[in-house]
């Protein structure tokens, strides 16, 4: 006979129930004995790698949804956990800190055929797997057929496109025959964060789908091999290849220094500056705030660069505004100036990130090789340039005198760096566009706007709402710039208000927004005078009606038949013929700077922070020798430069 | 037979009939936002640094769709769903593809499991004896006190309140790991050491959650005891001369305990939604992170295995606490 359950057994039984369960959490949750103190809890948190050992880094792009998986052919991968930055080899990676491209895998600059229709590579000799095999032209043919035959591949749609046949000459050259003329074929195997890399032959040819396989353990050219992972995702362990001199990082630049590195997941930035400030972290990237709470507290902790600015400001991205040019009144070039004459660049950059943003007035930001190539080349025809403002009138819109302005203000809220132009020129660029309201006002009245309580309104009489579409996350640049051009057009009389949203990429391909953020042209490749990746993004070809997906990275729809004619002009010059490209370059900038469909505004600024506890010698801006990013796939050539302190 | 008649049948149609709709929503509010994962993954391709033609961007776009089972309308993929549904298929995550949702899902949930279960119980029971405690002695000057401590805790943003917590005990006193569920280079193994390794990194996390917990349970508690201790029923059990111990375990705490109950299974139901921003200030891994990570990037699949969990885990416990409620109250009867 089994116990009836009454009301008073069962209030018994839940009571025992919890009593015992609080008893047993009671005696488990206090701090386990012996592993108070600071001293014994970092040995713990240190895990196995001794820290004298070991560099520790943040994945910047989160915690690892994928942890045991590491075919970052397929899908995304969260590739700078190590496998782009220390485990892989490309055949070529862009240096944008010196401006150079790095042979890796390859052996020199590829050859292309007078037609562009045959592309040649020559390997580097005496470069090895991890695993000890030999890497060969047959990997490379092996690797390029292997995703031309399975659609789950990323680049597979690629290759199909564009590779009629890849052939092994011999074991260390290959040849690429193209479907069509291509002259920028190669710079897919170019990595700038990301590009087609090559996976082993020998691995891959065992499996029954490759686009199934998880690669686990990983296997590249890199120094570094897998050593382990959380299968949480929150840490990846890499360790010194025992043969590292058969990477092209150890033949290139000697042997990498940390023994192992760990890529680990910080969520929250105050978690982060608590980690470095504990020296449990030796890289952190922040927010301009971040920063600055950092380098108050720290002794240990320093910046890229010595004085202020403090921050990265050599990043090859330009950030800004993209107008939508396919909505009203976005596509009236008047309105596009008028809104770039409302802004003080002033204020905005103090606004957007506290002055520390280095101007460009064209669509390359001003670093490396591009402020000589381009930027002062073109002071003559910037000053000249003029627009026309109605009744005969025009007006020169550059400035050369903002960055001198940005700088004096700086100073006046006390910040102190050196007053010499060629700092200032490196820190805050060599010009920008003036503030002009009276202008940008004549510019909008020629167009049948006009103003009543200090309010715009549209030709139809309606007001003007400006929607800036940007992303949540209010202290990426994005959402930066918005903050900046919002408050300026507000004080210009607009109503101009941000709209966030996780859904800007939808948004953006399809032109329903008014004006976004955050790159007003596609990057070029880094480093290297070529900027057939940044014009080409304006290729009429790409561009779809609002509502249709567009085809363009960047959303401004807008193009003109001049543009496509320099676009050609530079498709169909070699890329290795810096001469001629800087030419047509310019010839491609002049036409973004006539018609302005996104108006760049600063380069891309990182908040670095580094440990100086264990490690030394990091890529600052009086020693740029290397990309100072550990995410980037640059860091493993950082490796070898790195000292340690000896410190335990 | 009355109560299976008149009760049961009704509540367990009423019980799937919830599940199947909430279910339902939720397979289709994600698809009506603009938040397309084949867009976001093409998004991610490019920032890869290939040159995309018109063309090769179309051939993508086709792939991924067919990848990940996108083709046909949303009423056909609706259909699928539930096929898949049925022969126990919850889906690959697009994002994190080609892993399996169910994967995904039972690699975070113990960690989700461990902590709420646990913060869960302790800010229950502790806030309610505490509270009820306090509720019968109101003036006293510890009940005062605590009530104090309760007022300070209870309105404090949890991020600040958590971020404090991690300032205090990994910075100023180091006691404590600043990040993570275990440490740099532990892996899962069934020893004391690793379990204690967790422990120690789930005792902030944890105490983020039981503090705060615990305050809300105080004062509710708190409350009910005031009130029922005014009630006329107390008040003649008292001049009755029944005595004090009878009157606040018999009288006021069981009666007070019932809302709380139902507070209880629900608290337990969401618990498979997981604690975002815990897991974001401790970097503790869990489900939270999971379903934001899912819902940014369009992850259908991964949010509907996670949310179908909560959905299910809700529900049932209510239908639960609604069985068990004659047990526990005695003025219910299903007769």
């Amino acid at each position: 006979m089994s116990p009836e359950i009454t009301r008073r057994n069962f209030i018994k039984l839940l009571s025992a129930g919890a009593g015992t369960f609080v008893l047993t959490e009671a005696g488990l949750v206090p701090i386990p004995e012996g592993l108070l103190g600071p001293d014994k809890a970092f040995a713990a948190q240190s895990g196995t790698f001794p820290r004298e050992e070991t560099l520790i880094a943040r994945i910047l792009t989160g915690r690892v949804g994928t942890p045991d998986n590491f075919n970052h052919w397929v899908g995304w991968k969260w590739q700078d956990r190590g496998l782009q930055n220390l485990a892989d080899e490309p055949l070529w990676t862009v240096d944008f800190a010196t401006g150079e491209i790095i042979n890796g895998a390859a052996a020199g600059d590829p050859t292309y055929s007078p037609d562009f229709m045959t592309l040649t590579v020559s390997l580097r000799q005496d470069v090895a797997w991890s695993d000890g095999e030999p890497f060969t032209a047959a990997d490379v043919v092996f690797c390029i057929e292997t995703l031309m035959k399975y659609e789950g591949f990323n680049a597979h749609t690629f290759f199909v496109d564009n590779v009629a046949a890849v052939t092994a000459l011999d074991d260390y050259t290959v040849e690429f025959q193209l479907k069509q003329a291509n002259s920028r074929f190669h710079t897919n195997f170019l990595d700038r964060w990301g590009c087609t890399r090559i996976f082993p032959k020998h691995i891959f040819e065992q499996q029954e789908d490759p686009t199934l396989f998880t690669f686990n353990p990983y296997v590249g050219c890199g120094p570094y091999k897998l050593h382990s992972f959380d299968p949480q995702g929150s840490w990846t362990a890499w360790e010194k290849r025992e043969d590292w001199d058969k990477s092209p990082t150890g033949i290139l630049f000697g042997e990498p220094q940390p023994k192992y590195i760990v890529f680990q997941y910080f969520a929250d930035e105050g978690a982060q500056i608590l980690a470095q400030l504990t020296h449990e972290l030796d890289v952190v990237e922040l927010s301009a705030d971040g920063l600055k709470a950092l380098l108050a507290q720290a002794d240990t902790s320093r910046a890229y660069q010595p004085t202020f600015p403090f921050v990265v400001n050599n990043d090859p991205c330009i950030t800004g505004i993209v107008f939508n040019t396919a909505r009203p009144p976005f596509d009236n070039i008047d309105v596009r100036w008028a809104l770039t004459l409302a802004i003080d660049i002033v204020e905005y950059t103090s606004i957007a990130v506290d002055s520390s943003g280095t101007l460009s007035p064209v669509h390359v930001p001003h670093l490396g090789p591009y402020p000589e190539l381009y930027i002062k080349p073109m002071q003559d025809w910037l000053k000249e340039f003029t627009i026309d403002v109605g009744n005969g009138e025009t007006f020169a819109p550059y400035d050369p005198d903002a960055p001198k302005r940005i700088a004096e203000y700086a100073q006046s809220r006390g910040y102190v760096f050196p007053e010499d132009e060629e700092f200032i020129a490196k820190t805050f660029g060599l010009g920008w566009y003036k503030f002009a309201p009276d202008i940008a006002e004549k510019l909008l009245l020629k167009n049948g706007f006009t103003k009543k309580d200090d309010k715009w309104r549209l030709p139809d009489g309606k007001e003007w709402k400006i929607s800036y579409m940007t992303g949540t996350v209010l202290s990426n640049h994005d959402a930066r710039n918005a903050v900046a051009a919002v408050q300026q057009w507000k004080k210009f009389g607009i109503d101009a208000s941000m709209f966030n949203t996780e859904g800007g990429a939808d948004l953006g391909y399809v032109g329903d927004f008014d004006v976004q953020t955050v790159w007003p042209a596609r990057e070029p490749w880094g480093a290297g005078p070529d900027l057939y990746r940044t014009l080409d993004d304006f290729n009429s070809a790409y561009i779809k009606p609002v509502g249709e997906r567009n085809q363009a990275s960047y959303h401004s729809r807008w193009s003109s038949p001049e543009l496509d004619d320099i676009i050609k002009r530079l498709r169909e010059t070699d890329p290795f013929n810096t001469e001629q490209v800087v030419a047509i370059g310019i010839e491609g900038l002049k036409e973004l700077v006539k018609n302005m469909p996104g108006l760049p505004t600063y380069g891309y600024i990182g908040f670095v922070g580094w440990d100086e506890t264990y490690w030394t010698n990091w890529p600052g801006s009086e020693n740029a020798y290397c990309v100072p990013y550990t995410h980037w796939p640059n860091f493993k050539y950082m490796t070898p430069f790195l000292k340690s302190t000896g410190k335990s | 037979m009355n109560f299976i008649k008149r009760y049961l049948i009704p509540r367990l149609i009423s019980y799937f009939l919830v599940i199947w709709l909430g279910i339902t929503i939720v397979f289709f509010i994600p698809r009506l936002i603009p938040n397309d994962p084949v867009i976001k993954m093409v998004d991610q391709m490019r920032a890869r640094g290939s040159t995309l033609e018109p063309g090769t961007m179309d051939g993508i776009i086709h792939d991924l769709t067919v990848m990940y089972g996108l083709e046909g309308s949303t009423l056909e993929q609706y259909r699928d769903f539930w096929v898949r549904l049925a022969h126990g298929d919850l889906g690959v995550s697009f994002f994190q593809f080609p892993a399996p949702v169910s994967d995904l899902i039972a690699t975070a949930l113990p960690w989700t499991l461990g902590l709420l279960l646990t913060t869960t119980a302790i800010s229950w029971v502790f806030g309610n004896i505490i509270g009820g405690l306090a509720g019968y002695y109101t003036r006293r000057s510890w009940s005062r006190t605590l009530d104090a401590v309760a007022m300070v805790i209870r309105p404090m943003p949890y991020y600040i309140f958590s971020f404090v917590l991690l300032l205090l005990f990994t910075y100023v006193w180091r006691w404590f790991p600043v990040t993570g569920g275990a440490s740099l280079g532990a892996l899962p193994e069934f020893t004391w050491g690793y379990i204690k390794d967790v422990l120690w990194h789930s005792f902030l996390p944890g105490l983020s959650l039981s503090a705060l917990g615990m305050a809300v349970n105080f004062q509710v508690m708190k409350l009910l005891v005031q009130n029922i201790n005014a009630e006329d029923y107390v008040q003649y059990a008292r001049l009755g001369g029944v005595t004090n111990t009878r009157i606040v375990s018999k009288y006021i705490i069981r009666n007070a305990l019932l809302p709380q109950i139902t507070g209880l299974a629900l608290s337990f139901g969401q618990i498979f939604s997981g604690a975002l921003i815990t897991e974001i200030v401790f970097g503790y891994p869990g489900v939270g992170m999971l379903l934001y990570r899912a819902i940014i990037n369009g992850d259908y699949n991964l949010i509907m295995g996670i949310t179908m969990l909560s959905i299910v885990g809700i529900t049932t416990a209510m239908l639960i606490v609604d069985l068990a409620y004659p047990l526990l109250d005695p003025r219910v009867r299903y007769t």
